[in-house]
């Protein structure tokens, strides 16, 4: 019943992979799973959540409803922006941005990709631009605090 | 204190932001495999035949268990005695859709399933009873055969003593199914030793040790066969606080693959439609109070929606009984409490437990109350509130509150006076106050909490606690005392919890008890260890060990210094030395009358929320919210803080929109998209303070704030929204219709439509009238035998065009699906409702990717330009930036393309929850949404046998933008105007072969357009959306173009309107009549007549910002 596998060339994180993948796999599968990436985390496979965002070509996106054969472009993980986005991670510690950590490798990610935005610093906008990341611990202040918080450090 | 009452970083905040916190599904295992359950299709029915033996001999299958495996008389033991009625596999009958029958463990999740199709089942349908008004009727069905009156427990409480109350209010709250919706979903790992006869479980929960109980004495094992390992947990909210449903069935999987691991990982349709939700209570109230303002009196009758089994049900149901009885001082306090089975998916446990449900009747009534006796509510409550040494009707003694200064507080945090002064005309606020117990003494062994403390021969410090952090930030609180005690940092201390091979007893994670049990625990054992580094320093030094001081990593002496490995070393030997106590609480063991003083310490808490109100629309803005809060002293403040806004914020999540629905047994739209639960931009900030201040029986002087967070919040809401209209909404969760209805009910509207007269209309009445009559039901029960079954064929390819010329010569083929961000392609595959198999992606055609603005004015859009793009681009007219900005979120907009948000499928829930319909499953098959819930997201006019609509917003727009559609296909290009693209609900009216390449804009020169959306969360898809665009230059009305999307099948423009406007300057009072020239063509279902109201309201705010946008 399966159909024969295709091997794609995906390039993660700096390094070029190949991988044997079932056609129509979705691109979280693929990094969770065959790329042994699981640092993007799986919550409701269905886009609607925001725990799977990943970067591809430096756009913030959902993996879980992302073809893996129509990725192009360099996808980064948290795996590899964690490195670059240790002052909203530490932002994320001092404001008290995670509870249980589910939803939190998702939120670093649209948050590192939004510190890149100046164009956000009304609070409204922030909200509106986290609106894709549940979390159901925080309450999102504090969150929208660490963003804040990392942005002006930046701009420092 | 240096460390405790300081605002500190999770000790594992390094591995919680980077990825590298290890949750159960990133546990690496070598030959997993993967488990699948047969779940009951019916509510309430006989097994009259299991056979397992095909699925057995599957391909790629390892084990398949069913009841007669574990045992027929296996139950979980929850409570006990004869309330423990649940078998972990249904035993000969099904008592709610989704109830486990048998379960299967194979190599793949797809073998899994296709093994799940060879079990042969037969049910003998019974009649289910729905509600616990069924369950209670003359008619009922008998669920349990030991509960003939389908009454799980009924409890009846007589506390305090008679007293007449001079005045006396009566009304009935209720609170709906609010599901967890913790981010991680359930899941376990089992893996079984066969040689040493032992059981691995990884596990997401909050109780380590209830697991291991509960598998060992279901699995007939002793509980040192069992080791729970640790892992992160993705979040909790008390649905992980006991076994589920999943543990003990995969532990039993496990047990027969010759030590294979088993997985089972829920997906967050099984989340939302398997895992216990808050329990749905009603509480009938009467309260009596004097004429200066003294609560008298609580005559209370409840009835608790338990589902079909307990879990924990009858213990949600007396303490709710308790904090409402806790509240206040009433003179006599009587509730009479019904646990009522239901054929329905069983309650459980969810924060607050009961709490959050009663405490939202008691304090709407006392603002009911204040009203009556012209008293500001927060003057009222301050009469009303426990002083210090009361103890309450359920016997808890309340030797600290801090109630009062709570309220003072939240009255000028939120500017009570002020606000309430200038209240009414959409605009108010509300307050309300919560209790709750520190950890409750609700079984033996409940009252103690064990800790060990490791220092190492390197100075290291490790904590060992058998509880779980599921993200309250326990582990750091425990860090964090055991680095107040040795003179740490409480990044120098590592704390390893859960693993019950290595870590001694705590029962884990509930009832506010973190810290309490588990701090006072750390906190007695680091003390120990403490008390040996000091007496082995001063031994050296020479001094007495009272003396010593602890601090900095070191202990100090006089002038000299010891480095506590080298302490370690002499008071343990050369790896350091161990120590091990037990806390063991002050208090009492629950007790059937509910009478006990089952906590050390209660902490309060009062909330106060603003909101703004459309009566138009219907719409609740909350505008500011602010809680505070007396959990004694805060051992870390952004932790607390913390959890107070998340537990305000799901609680408005209650208040304002979350809730369960089901249909024929069945849950409606169990995903996100579904779910109400509030989004970031849905919430304001909430302002947290805490009022510090020691209490004496909690370590440090804390008291627990896990749950109390949001007991209070639906309350204040609710009481705010009575302040702002002048109604008052007694059923969670308010959502636009209750106001609409409510405002309708209190101005005794006569109704602004009329219902559409022609054949097509009148037929729909007769149907309509018929499907409550029989129709629905010989639909659902035969019609449904010939349903098509959804399928689901492995994708064969994924071809990218370069050309459209390529791409046009691929989808010819109608088992191909041409796609743009494929963002809901996935998902529709996912539900079975599109079975092609061949997928063209259209990104890869240069040519569809492009903005070009003509001469002239003309714009034309290609078909997979992305809604990010869109939103990016200065050529398209502002509403179309403004209309995609509110359609999904950023990450959806980054790959969803224009033509396939056109294109997309309807999105009625029950299309999308797995229900044959008629749509679903052919013309036999009933439409769900005629009788079901059908309040936001059906058609209100034009509808026939599907009630579903035309999801985009785009569409709105485009139609109110005289937009066409190009269209490529085999027989050439074609111009598809908006008005004409649809056929049916999100049905494009493409021929086979056929794809939309752009989208043309006319020339918008000297016109004004705007976009307006009624919806549940910010990006959800349309209750209603609204598009105007007009010719404003001379300040009057011309050219007008109105759409309206979500209302009927298809997008459509309102001509009567149109022409009525036609000429009307800015400040004409007509435009009002004029915006209502459309009502005489609707057709609304029972209960979607309010969008037709607030459809009329979100046109004249359209209207008005029409005018507003050309004159600014």
């Amino acid at each position: 019943m399966s159909t024969p596998k295709r091997l794609v060339t995906l390039r993660v994180n700096g390094a070029t992979k190949e991988v044997e993948i079932q056609p129509g796999s979705a691109l979280l599968g693929v990094l969770r799973n065959d790329l042994g990436l699981t640092g993007t985390k799986a919550a409701c496979g269905r886009g609607e959540c925001g725990a799977c965002t990943v970067l591809v070509g430096g756009r913030p996106v959902m993996s879980c409803v992302t073809l893996a054969e129509t990725v192009t472009a360099e996808v980064q993980t948290i795996e590899s922006i964690s490195e670059s986005a240790l002052r909203l991670r530490e932002a994320f510690a001092e404001q008290g941005a995670f509870q249980c950590g589910y939803c939190t490798p998702g939120q670093i990610v649209r948050g590192f990709a939004l510190l890149s935005d100046s164009s956000l610093q009304d609070n409204d906008d922030l909200r509106k631009a986290i609106s894709g990341n549940i979390c159901r611990c925080t309450g999102y202040d504090p969150i929208v605090g660490a963003l804040k918080t990392a942005s002006s450090r930046q701009q420092q | 204190m240096r460390v405790i009452g300081t605002r500190t970083r999770r000790i594992d905040w390094e591995e919680m932001t980077s990825g590298r916190s290890r949750y159960t599904s990133d546990v690496p295992f070598r030959d997993l495999l993967v488990a699948r359950f047969l779940r009951s299709p019916h509510p309430h029915a006989l097994i009259s035949r299991l056979d397992v033996a095909r699925a057995r001999r599957a391909p790629g299958v390892a084990a398949v268990i069913t009841a007669s495996d574990l045992g027929e008389d296996v139950r979980y033991h929850h409570h006990g005695g004869d309330l423990a009625d649940r078998p972990p596999l249904a035993v000969n009958k099904v008592r709610y859709v989704g109830e486990e029958v048998a379960a299967i463990a194979a190599e793949s999740a797809e073998e899994a399933e296709a093994a799940l199709q060879l079990i042969d089942v037969e049910y003998k349908l019974l009649k289910p009873n729905f509600t616990p008004a069924e369950s209670r009727g003359r008619k009922a069905s008998v669920i349990h055969e030991h509960r003939p009156d389908n009454v799980a427990v009924r409890l009846r409480r007589r506390w305090g003593e008679e007293v007449a109350a001079p005045i006396e209010l009566r009304g009935c709250y209720s609170y709906g199914r609010q599901s967890h919706a913790s981010m991680e979903t359930n899941r376990t790992v089992a893996k079984w030793d066969p040689e040493a006869s032992h059981l691995d479980l990884w596990t997401s929960t909050q109780v380590p040790y209830f697991i291991r109980k509960e598998v060992a004495a279901a699995l007939g094992l002793d509980r040192n066969q069992i080791s729970v390992r640790e892992v992160a947990v993705g979040g909790g909210f008390g649905s992980k606080s006991k076994i589920s449903e999943h543990e003990v069935i995969v532990a039993a999987l496990a047990m027969k693959t010759g030590g294979r691991p088993v997985a089972i990982e829920y997906s967050r349709f099984d989340e939302f439609a398997h895992t216990k939700p808050r329990h749905r209570f009603t509480v009938d109230l009467a309260m009596g109070a004097d004429s200066d303002g003294r609560l008298l009196t609580q005559d209370a009758e409840i009835t608790v929606d338990n589902g079909a089994y307990n879990h924990y049900g009858p213990s949600v149901t007396s303490f709710g009984c308790s904090i409402m009885a806790s509240l206040y001082p009433f003179v006599k306090a009587h509730i009479d409490a019904d646990l009522v089975y239901t054929n329905t998916l069983p309650g459980g446990q969810f924060r607050g437990y009961g709490a959050p449900q009663t405490t939202f009747a008691v304090e709407c009534m006392v603002d009911e109350l204040a009203d009556r006796l012209s008293i500001d509510p927060i003057v009222f409550r301050l009469r009303n509130v426990h002083k210090p040494g009361n103890t309450t009707h359920a016997g808890w003694k309340i030797d600290h509150t801090k109630i009062s200064e709570c309220l003072t507080e939240a009255r000028r945090l939120i500017d009570w006076d002020k606000r309430r002064a200038s209240s009414g005309d959409g605009s108010g606020v509300g307050v309300a106050i919560g209790i709750h117990p520190s950890g409750s003494h609700a079984y033996e062994g409940a009252d103690r909490s064990e800790a060990r403390l490791l220092v190492g021969s390197d100075g290291s410090v490790k904590v060992f606690f058998g509880g779980a952090d599921p993200g309250t930030g326990q582990r750091t609180l425990l860090a964090q005392s055991a680095a107040e005690e040795l003179g740490l940092d409480p990044s120098q201390v590592d704390v390893e919890m859960m693993d019950s091979d290595r870590t001694p007893f705590d029962m884990g994670a509930w009832s506010s008890r973190g810290t309490s049990m588990g701090v006072s625990a750390v906190r007695k054992t680091a003390r120990a260890a403490a008390d040996e580094l000091r007496s082995a320093a001063g031994e050296k030094a020479g001094v007495e060990s009272s003396s010593v001081e602890l601090s900095d990593g070191y202990a100090w002496a006089k002038e000299d210094r010891y480095s506590l490995g080298d302490l370690a070393i002499l008071v343990g030997g050369p790896d350091g030395f161990g120590v091990e106590e037990a806390y063991i609480s002050d208090t009492s063991l629950v007790s059937p009358d509910g009478v006990a003083d089952i906590s050390q310490s209660y902490s309060f808490a009062a909330h106060a929320v603003a909101v703004q109100v459309d009566e138009s629309t219907g719409e609740i803005t909350v505008v500011d919210a602010v809680a505070v809060h007396d959990s004694g002293t805060v051992i870390n403040p952004t932790d607390a803080e913390g959890q107070v806004s998340g537990g305000v914020a799901m609680a408005l999540g209650a208040a304002l929109g979350e809730e369960l629905q089901y249909e024929q047994g069945k849950v409606i739209g169990p995903a996100y998209v579904d779910y109400a639960l509030p989004r970031a931009a849905d919430l304001p900030p909430i302002r947290v303070r805490l009022i510090h201040g020691g209490n004496p029986r909690g370590p440090y002087g804390a008291k627990g704030i896990g749950e109390i967070a949001l007991n209070p919040t639906a309350a204040a809401l609710a009481n705010a929204v009575s302040n702002a209209i002048g109604v008052r909404v007694r059923d969670l969760p308010i959502t636009p219709d209750k106001i609409i209805t409510a405002i309708a009910e209190r101005d005794a509207k006569v109704r602004r439509w009329r219902r559409a007269r022609n054949l097509s209309t009148l037929w729909n009445g007769v149907v309509r009238w018929l499907y409550p009559r029989g129709l629905l039901w010989v639909l659902h029960r035969y019609g449904r035998n010939f349903a098509r079954s959804p399928s689901t064929r492995p994708i064969q390819s994924v071809e990218r065009p370069d050309t459209i010329k390529k791409a046009l010569s691929l989808v010819s083929s109608p088992e191909v699906a041409p796609v743009g961000g494929a963002t809901d392609f996935l998902v529709t595959r996912q539900l079975g409702l599109d079975n092609r198999n061949v997928v063209v992606d259209l990104k890869g055609v240069k040519d569809l990717a492009r903005i070009e603005r003509h001469e002239g004015g003309l714009i034309r859009i290609g078909a997979s330009v992305t809604l990010a793009e869109l939103m990016a681009s200065d050529d398209v007219p502002r509403v179309l930036r403004d209309t995609a900005e509110q359609i999904a979120s950023p990450q959806i907009r980054e790959s969803a393309t224009v033509a396939g948000n056109l294109c997309q499928q309807k999105r009625c829930w029950f299309y999308r929850s797995g229900f044959d319909c008629y749509k679903a499953g052919g013309p036999t098959c009933p439409c769900y949404a005629v009788i079901g819930d059908h309040r936001f997201y059906h058609a209100a006019m034009q509808a026939h046998r599907c009630q579903a609509v035309t999801p985009s917003d785009l569409a709105t727009t485009l139609l109110a933008l005289n937009a066409v559609a190009l269209v490529d296909g085999p027989d050439g290009s074609r111009q598809l105007p908006i008005e004409y693209f649809y056929e049916g609900p999100g049905e494009p009216a493409l021929r086979h072969g056929e794809i939309v390449s752009a989208l043309e804009i006319p020339s918008q020169s000297g016109r004004m357009s705007v976009f307006e959306k009624l919806n549940r969360w910010h990006g959800d898809f349309a209750i209603i959306s609204a598009a105007a665009s007009a010719v404003t230059t001379e300040g009057r009305f011309r050219d007008t173009r109105i759409a309206l999307g979500a209302m009927a099948p298809t997008p459509i423009r309102l001509n009567a309107v149109e022409e009525e406007l036609e000429g009307l300057s800015f400040s004409d009072p007509a435009i009002e009549k004029a915006a209502a020239a459309w009502l005489g063509e609707v057709d609304p279902l029972p209960a979607n007549e309010w969008k037709v109201e607030a459809a009329y309201g979100l046109i004249k705010r359209a209207l008005r910002n029409l005018e507003r946008g050309s004159s600014g």
